[in-house]
């Protein structure tokens, strides 16, 4: 069995609003330093691949990502967590849109062994548009099942489970499709062992130009970006302290039994 | 004069508060171009809705209640979306930004090469096109967007939209009609075997009237025991932020947030949670916000209505008594 999982790296989600602010002209945040990480339903697909390979035994996961030569810490990451291969596709995704992502990472899959299994975070956390995954399933023509949290049996066919808004669903694969992972319990990603951390120093990364595989032409932006901006500022919180918890306590139900929140 | 097609997913229940507002959004939209709106009904009892769909706004309604929608929601709701679309030729097709809307808009949008906005809090029409604002960078931004194509696919979050006075006399104008769907099942397809909602003891956190949610501050699953004490006294649920998800301290089925859960109590109280705003975009709808956080710096104490600066440990017990003191 061949698993693709897609990996993209972006602005750290987790850098404070006061660090954050926006080049309004360009249309790309202006961040010092610009902290890059693995989009973190990303982290969740990679390692719902890594369960999967080690209930099969039978699997083989690529790492595959779009970006610039920085992203190649993404796919070291991927190595060290012990994926069998690594590639990029090398185009600037500030670049693109979400199709225009798509269309490309789908013709760097069709380079490789076709996958029994496509997995993709539900949305990057930068741009948070929640649309590659499910354009790649079309792309390549495969279906689509969105908001995948695990996998309920491993064997042939595989059944994944599916959350919904109140539960979730079982749902069996009718053969090769994608999934896009969303996050539970049970697929927080892994560290890497220090071991394996070295050994993915040497193994190789593919890099391909977009040109070698069709590129994007004839595919114009589906979507412009018009502007970017701060959001407008919030008003604070009316603050309750009158003293000890008890007393704040107090206060604190007091204030809620007036407002009728209570 | 566009034409908008709003898509409301059903599931037996009839048309949700927030499919209703998709609705109402769309109805104004369509008469700011002095167009239409086609309300698609897809799902289990569609075929009854359509005069209450026409009363909230839709100038027509498209039905279609398939079996194969509830065994193969994404594949056979993208066959009925075909068809519809091919019927009534949208140049703006709405969904809801909710697990149906999630899963369609983007293939629907690759298949149609329509461009696509996702998440949408805002949408406008402004010279001659469908302009969207988006939350980007977990809130730190805020993006506007327009489609280039011809036809514009915009998911919309809950609270962008507002349903419109329900008017039964404008039930006699529209037409409601099945939609000829004719979904015949691939092999390939990805079959639902069985849905499962998660049990509850007290109320469901998506319709309690009071949620107290816990974040890594809580540092424990024992921590979330006295939350639920809180929340037992207030006969409220339970929610989480994703941090405490992923500490493997409360199953993923508590996360509230932008990937979580979204709900609209009266009451919520955030506890030892810092205010990242996907998790905000989950509660923002609650009448009254209250914060509890050690850190009076926390983030969540811009957006809170009440905020109370303390060790959980000592307050929320504290709040539990005087809840019922004052009862
Ligand atoms: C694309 C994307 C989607 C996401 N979706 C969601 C989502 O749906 N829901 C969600 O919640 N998150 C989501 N996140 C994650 C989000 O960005 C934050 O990482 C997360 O919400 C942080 O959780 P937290 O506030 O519990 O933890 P922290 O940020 O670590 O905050 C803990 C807080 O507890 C306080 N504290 C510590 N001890 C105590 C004490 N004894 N008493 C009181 N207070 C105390 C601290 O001062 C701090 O403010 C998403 C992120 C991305 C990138």
């Amino acid at each position: 069995m061949h698993v693709v999982v897609l990996l993209k790296q972006v602005l750290d989600p987790e850098i404070p609003q006061k660090a954050f602010d926006v080049d309004p002209v360009r249309k790309v945040p202006k961040v010092e330093r610009a902290p890059q990480v693995l989009s973190i339903f990303d982290g969740n697909a990679l390692e719902l691949a890594l369960r999967l390979r080690e209930a099969r035994g039978d699997a083989t996961i690529t790492a595959l990502t779009l970006g610039v030569e920085r992203a190649d810490e993404v796919l070291r990451k991927a190595l060290a967590l012990t994926c069998d291969a690594a590639v990029r596709v090398g185009a600037d995704p500030e670049a693109l849109d979400s199709r225009q992502k798509a269309r490309l990472l789908a013709a760097a899959i069709r380079t490789l062994e076709p996958p029994d299994l496509v997995l993709a975070g539900r949305q990057a956390a930068d741009w948070e548009a929640g649309q590659v995954g499910a354009m790649v399933a079309e792309e390549l023509s495969l279906p689509c099942v969105p908001f995948v949290s695990r996998v309920e049996a491993a064997e042939d066919p595989l059944t994944v489970r599916q959350q919904l808004e109140s539960g979730y669903a079982v749902v069996r694969l009718g053969g090769p499709s994608v999934c896009t992972v969303t996050n539970d319990e049970t697929n927080v990603l892994r560290a890497a062992k220090v071991k394996d951390v070295m050994a993915a120093g040497r193994k190789p990364l593919r890099v391909i130009a977009p040109e070698e595989i069709g590129g994007i032409s004839g595919l114009g932006p589906a979507v412009e970006l018009l502007a970017l901006e701060l959001p407008a500022k919030r008003t604070g919180a009316e603050m309750v302290d009158a003293g000890s918890a008890e007393e704040s306590a107090r206060a604190l139900a007091r204030r809620l039994r007036e407002l009728g929140a209570i | 004069m566009a034409r908008v097609l709003a898509v409301l997913g059903l599931q037996g229940q009839g048309a949700s508060a927030s499919g209703l507002e998709l609705l109402g959004l769309g109805a104004r939209l369509a008469r700011a171009t002095s167009g239409t709106i086609t309300a698609l009904a897809l799902g289990e009892g569609a075929g009854a809705q359509g005069e209450r769909l026409l009363a909230h706004g839709a100038d027509d309604v498209l039905w279609c209640a398939d079996e194969a929608l509830a065994r193969w929601p994404g594949e056979a709701g993208l066959r009925a979306l075909e068809r519809a679309q091919q019927e009534v030729r949208p140049d703006l097709l709405l969904f809801s930004a909710d697990s149906l809307g999630r899963d369609l808009a983007p293939r629907i949008a690759a298949r149609l090469d329509a461009g696509l906005i996702t998440e949408a809090t805002e949408l406008e029409f402004s010279e001659g096109r469908f302009v969207a604002a988006r939350p980007v960078f977990g809130g730190k931004a805020i993006a506007r967007m327009a489609a280039t194509t011809e036809l514009t696919v915009v998911t919309v979050r809950a609270g962008a939209g507002s349903a419109l006075e329900p008017d039964a006399s404008r039930a006699a104008g529209g037409s409601v009609r099945e939609l000829d769907a004719a979904i015949a099942p691939g092999a390939a397809w990805p079959t639902v075997l069985r849905r499962e909602i998660e049990a509850s003891d007290g109320p469901r956190l998506e319709e309690a009237k009071t949620v107290v949610s816990g974040g890594r501050g809580v540092g424990g699953p024992e921590g979330f025991q006295t939350l639920q004490e809180l929340a037992d006294a207030l006969k409220g649920a339970v929610g989480a932020s994703r941090a405490a998800v992923d500490e493997g301290w409360v199953p993923a089925a508590w996360q509230v947030g932008q990937t979580g859960k979204a709900v609209a109590p009266d009451l919520y109280i955030a506890v030892g949670i810092s205010g990242a705003s996907q998790h905000m975009v989950g509660c923002s709808r609650a009448k009254t916000l209250v914060a509890i956080n050690t850190d009076p710096d926390a983030l969540i104490f811009e957006t809170a209505r009440i905020g109370v600066v303390g060790d959980y440990r000592e307050l929320v017990p504290a709040l539990a008594r005087a809840l019922r003191e004052l009862a």
